[in-house]
């Protein structure tokens, strides 16, 4: 009796030491998330977003499957409207002459605005429109600056430009939308300097852009 | 009177002012001889100085390329004239790319004077740059593997005593010898360690209850940590540093993960979206070309042309925070209404290099923020105004301290509000 106790608490320290030492060691490895309880609710069968899924063929080739497509060609999101203008110069002076913010100027629109133009464009920009911005310091050249380069830029340029970028900027039409672009345009303006303009002439908004295409037209 | 009588003399200070001013002006425009100052103003976002192409042609070598040095100034100050003037090489140029270049009228000959010569004297720096990144990419290092030194340890420590039982029992009979006496019999060792247990009853039932509780202890915690993703670290496909973006260059986290206000997911970037500024930026600080012409090959962008030439492939981003299917969770609550900053679940994710998960993500975890966390955005939300009022009404007779009202007062922790 006294031998099988002994033996049972001797095989019980052995089984001791051993099932420390496996756990006092998991979790070291960063590239493994740990134990899963589930693992198909972790990883599921139906498309979560931002995972990348394999699958596995019948023939034993593997597919890859990235969550985040693009839409199936010739489908639209809903209350989509699509904009007129090419991805051309003769799109970009025609957007500068007609294209027109439709949104009323409200202070809220260009608080907004500050803080989309704050968080969107002044890594290069920089936060007043000097192209003075971290990021555009790194660039092979800062950006031009709002105040004399860009100073009589219209707003259907900004639009345009926004949407499809241009020269070494790229396009924003995936992190903003157009309701967006035009209160960071709004802003814009106004580091132009040319918001007082906008306030006072809101009721006829087509007069001070075409002014301001005539002066800027000796430059291309 | 007074008036007309100044009048002269303001004219005069005016003109004189202007006289000034304007000799300041041209005493500028003459010391403006700076060309890397010039040229990085107004060329360096299209030109580079090689033969690459950002989004006008290289600039190497142009001087034997074009006409003459006139029809460089000519270009350069009205280009558009030049153009509709029918200059052949002019016309020639104009095709190169959709995007015009604007005219520079501001700069004078002597200005495109140096610019040219910068451009001409211009060497390439040595590629001192190509080695110290490929020294910066330190080798992983491999740290042993704790159960292996264990192992090792109980190994040897196992050695060291059949080697002490092995000499002590020589010795005793050598001493038994000495003094005439029979070799002792001898024992096996799972003999000994049984008497020796026998012998010390008290210690040996301490040491097991000692091994029993760090069992079950560590178990415990073994058990707790199943499905916990703490301390997840995946290696990325590409070695981007949440440090570089965000902390030093101080990008919003808004920029990239641009979803997190919009939609349930904050998003991973897609490749355009690193293309908005590595278009311009083509060698990174730590690993030099080698990351960033990973980001290229995802985009299909040809750094040399300047253009998308190539086929594109997605990168395969390993998600590091991820939830179970059976839990939801939108950002966009969180992030507008709630007005939470992203560091509060995922750590100060700017001074990190590899992004990691630093918070539990367990339901206790979710379930204690929302007991001490009130709504900022529903004071101010008419969707909410009814709500707030209400609950306002209702604890406005409690003592002030439990007047909050905090997530899980209006609902926020009800099981079928993330489990459905």
């Amino acid at each position: 009796m006294k031998k099988k106790v002994t033996k049972i608490i001797s095989l019980m320290a052995v089984f001791g030491c051993v099932t420390l030492s496996f756990t006092s060691c998991s979790k070291h490895d960063p590239n493994s998330p740990g134990v899963e309880f589930a693992p198909d609710m972790y990883r599921s069968p139906s498309l979560e977003s931002n995972l990348f899924y394999v699958n596995k063929n019948a023939d034993g080739t593997f597919d890859t499957l990235a969550s985040n497509r693009l839409p199936v060609a010739g489908t639209i999101p809903r209350g989509f409207m699509p904009y007129g203008y090419p991805n051309t110069l003769e799109g970009y002076e025609a957007a500068g002459l007609n294209l027109h913010n439709p949104l009323p100027k409200t202070d809220e629109n260009l608080q907004r605005g500050e803080f989309l133009f704050n968080r969107f464009c002044s890594p290069c920009h920089g936060k007043s429109g000097e192209g003075d911005g971290i990021v555009g310091s790194k660039l092979p050249g800062p950006p031009p600056s709002y105040k004399t380069v860009l100073k009589n830029l219209p707003e259907g340029k900004m639009f345009h430009t926004l949407t499809y970028g241009k020269n070494l900027m790229g396009s924003h039409a995936s992190q903003l939308t157009k309701e967006e672009r035009w209160k960071v345009i709004m802003y814009v303006q106004k580091l132009q300097g040319n918001d007082a303009a906008t306030v006072a002439t809101d009721s006829t908004k087509k007069e001070p852009v075409v002014v301001a295409v005539k002066a800027e037209k000796p430059k291309k | 009177m007074d008036t007309i009588c100044k009048q002269p003399k303001k004219q005069i200070l005016a003109k004189f002012s202007l006289l000034i001013f304007s000799f300041f002006l041209s005493i500028n425009c003459v010391s403006a001889q700076d060309g890397e100052k010039i040229f990085k103003q107004n060329c360096a976002v299209c030109h580079s100085l090689g033969s690459n192409t950002i989004v006008g042609p290289g600039l190497q070598g142009v001087i034997s390329r074009v006409p003459s040095e006139e029809w460089m100034f000519k270009w350069i100050q009205n280009n558009e004239a030049l153009i509709k003037s029918g200059d052949a090489y002019a016309v020639k140029v104009s095709t190169f790319s959709p995007a015009a270049m604007p005219s520079f009228t501001t700069l004078a000959d002597a200005d495109i004077k140096a610019v040219i010569k910068y451009v001409k004297e211009y060497k390439e720096p040595a590629p001192v740059a190509a080695t110290a990144a490929s020294g910066a990419t330190a080798p992983v290092e491999k740290g042993a593997n704790p159960l292996a030194i264990l192992i090792g340890v109980l190994a040897f420590l196992i050695l060291l005593v059949a080697i002490l039982r092995a000499v002590r029992y020589s010795l005793k009979n050598i001493q038994n010898a000495n003094s005439g006496l029979p070799n002792d019999a001898k024992i096996g060792f799972w003999k000994e360690f049984k008497n020796s247990v026998n012998a010390h009853k008290r210690t040996t039932a301490l040491v097991i209850l000692f091994l029993l509780g760090g069992c079950l202890s560590s178990g415990w915690y073994a058990l707790k940590g199943i499905g916990v993703y703490e301390g997840y670290q995946p290696t990325q496909p590409i070695a981007f540093s949440h440090k570089i973006h965000a902390g030093d260059n101080a990008i919003d986290c808004q920029y990239c993960h641009s979803g997190a206000e919009k939609s349930k997911t904050a998003g991973i970037p897609s490749v355009n979206v690193c293309m908005n500024c590595h278009k311009g930026i083509s060698k990174g600080p730590i690993t030099g070309k080698t990351e960033i012409a990973k980001i290229y090959e995802a985009a299909g962008w040809d750094p040399d042309k300047g253009a998308y030439t190539k086929p594109q492939k997605p990168i395969q981003w390993i998600k590091v925070h991820n939830l179970p299917d059976f839990v939801f969770f939108s950002h966009q609550q969180h992030v507008k209404v709630g007005q939470q900053d992203c560091a509060t679940c995922h750590g100060d994710v700017k001074t990190m290099t590899t992004a990691v998960q630093v918070m539990p993500l367990t339901m206790v975890w979710c379930i204690n923020c929302h007991r001490a966390t009130e709504v900022p955005g529903m004071q101010s939300n008419p969707y909410y105004e009814k709500l707030h009022k209400n609950l306002t009404e209702k604890f406005k007779n409690q003592p002030f301290d439990q007047r909050k009202i905090t997530v899980d007062r209006m609902g926020g922790i009800e099981c079928s509000k993330c489990h459905y």
